[in-house]
């Protein structure tokens, strides 16, 4: 017993040093590496939902028939179910890799502030509209402009531009890597929501 | 993808192909339960020093050693995971539709929006983890590891459901 617990102490001491010998690493910057890295993992996610939700594949794959078209292509007689997974996938691969690529050149105050107005704008457009479509529903007089996606966008584009320019400077970089368990949490939430169809039948 | 699988049907028959191909899918899903596990286990309750039972020496290990086997083997599934999902559309989910298995149906498409998320974690997870870790970012290491592993095990269980009803031995 004594020998295995001098053996997995010097394990642990070794897996642990880096972390509390390395000050000068706890405050270091984070590198261009890990700016694309941590910019390509929230933008990913964030269009993946978005393309999901529009339904914007980059193409349409049939495989019943084994063939490929480009963007969205409905169902064709004889051809079998289409499958748009893969072209949301790739669709959100390229926009991701090319923003990534913008985020590594930003200056940083920049990077963090456009991060925070993708995401309020992300989350607010399609809450204000759902909840534009519920007042409009629920009155008694025509509300009808209140399920508009423009009216819901605009809105949504005023009020995440104002949120990401009032917050403060601290906040907004301290905020920066917790989008990265945020926006899977939110993208999952909209994208579950979305399947509802399959549970409540 | 048809091209790559016609290569093979010359010399292997198409069910036993896509049964291999769905087993190796099994096997380095478990191979990858097992560590995104661990590694959960040793990020979540950490213990100086091991002594005693196995799980306390679950819990002593080093967790930046699990990196780069759950990196590889995540991507490793995911890909396989892409290939099968193709058998999967035409072969299983059809007949799932015919015989109202809505359930079903809506976790598995729930799992490929869970999947996505977690490949596109995985660069950054790669990252906190690089040597030497920063105390900084230890909330967020855990977060991702949390995730993987959660993502993982979904995927697992939600897999082995779809398998029941038409897969390996079902």
């Amino acid at each position: 017993m004594t020998q295995t617990l001098d053996v997995h102490q010097g394990v642990s001491q070794l897996d642990r040093a880096p972390t509390t010998a390395a000050p000068k690493a706890a405050t270091a910057e984070i590198s261009r590496a890990g700016i694309f890295a941590i910019a390509f993992g929230i933008s990913f996610m964030l269009l993946y939902t978005v393309f999901e939700r529009l339904n914007w594949p980059f193409f349409t794959y049939h495989p019943a028939v084994g063939k490929l078209d480009f963007w969205m292509q409905r169902p064709r007689s004889g051809e079998g179910p289409p499958m748009y997974w893969y072209g949301w996938l790739v669709l959100s691969g390229m926009t991701a890799v090319v923003v990534s690529a913008i985020a590594t050149l930003l200056p940083r105050p920049w990077l963090y502030r456009a991060t925070l107005f993708s995401c309020v704008l992300a989350a607010l457009w399609p809450a204000l509209l759902a909840a534009g479509t519920f007042v409009a529903d629920q009155v008694s007089f025509d509300a009808e402009l209140l399920k508009s996606i423009w009216l819901s966008g605009i809105v949504a584009l005023v009020a995440a531009a104002a949120i990401s320019y009032l917050a403060s400077a601290q906040w907004v970089q301290r905020m920066w890597v917790s989008w990265l368990w945020i926006v899977p949490v939110g993208g999952l939430i909209v994208l579950g929501y979305s399947l509802k169809t399959y549970f409540v039948r | 993808m048809d091209a790559i699988t016609d290569v093979f049907f010359d010399y292997v028959p198409v069910r036993t192909f896509w049964r291999v191909l769905l087993f190796a899918h099994f096997a380095v899903a478990a191979a990858l339960l097992a560590a995104t596990t661990l590694q959960s286990v040793a990020v979540l309750m950490p213990v100086r020093q091991a002594a005693g039972n196995f799980v306390s020496r679950v819990r002593a290990a080093p967790a930046a050693s699990y990196v780069k086997p759950i990196t590889i083997l995540y991507v490793l599934n995911f890909l396989i995971g892409s290939w099968v999902y193709v058998k999967y559309r035409t072969y299983v989910r059809i007949p799932m539709e015919q015989l109202s298995h809505w359930w079903t149906v809506g976790t598995f498409e729930f799992k490929e929006h869970v999947m996505t998320m977690g490949i596109a974690l995985l660069p950054a997870y790669w990252y906190f983890w690089r040597q030497p870790l920063t105390e900084q970012y230890a909330t967020t290491r855990k977060w991702l590891v949390v995730f993987l592993a959660f993502s993982v095990w979904y995927a697992f269980l939600i897999g082995h459901v779809a398998n029941d009803f038409r897969g390996v031995g079902a």
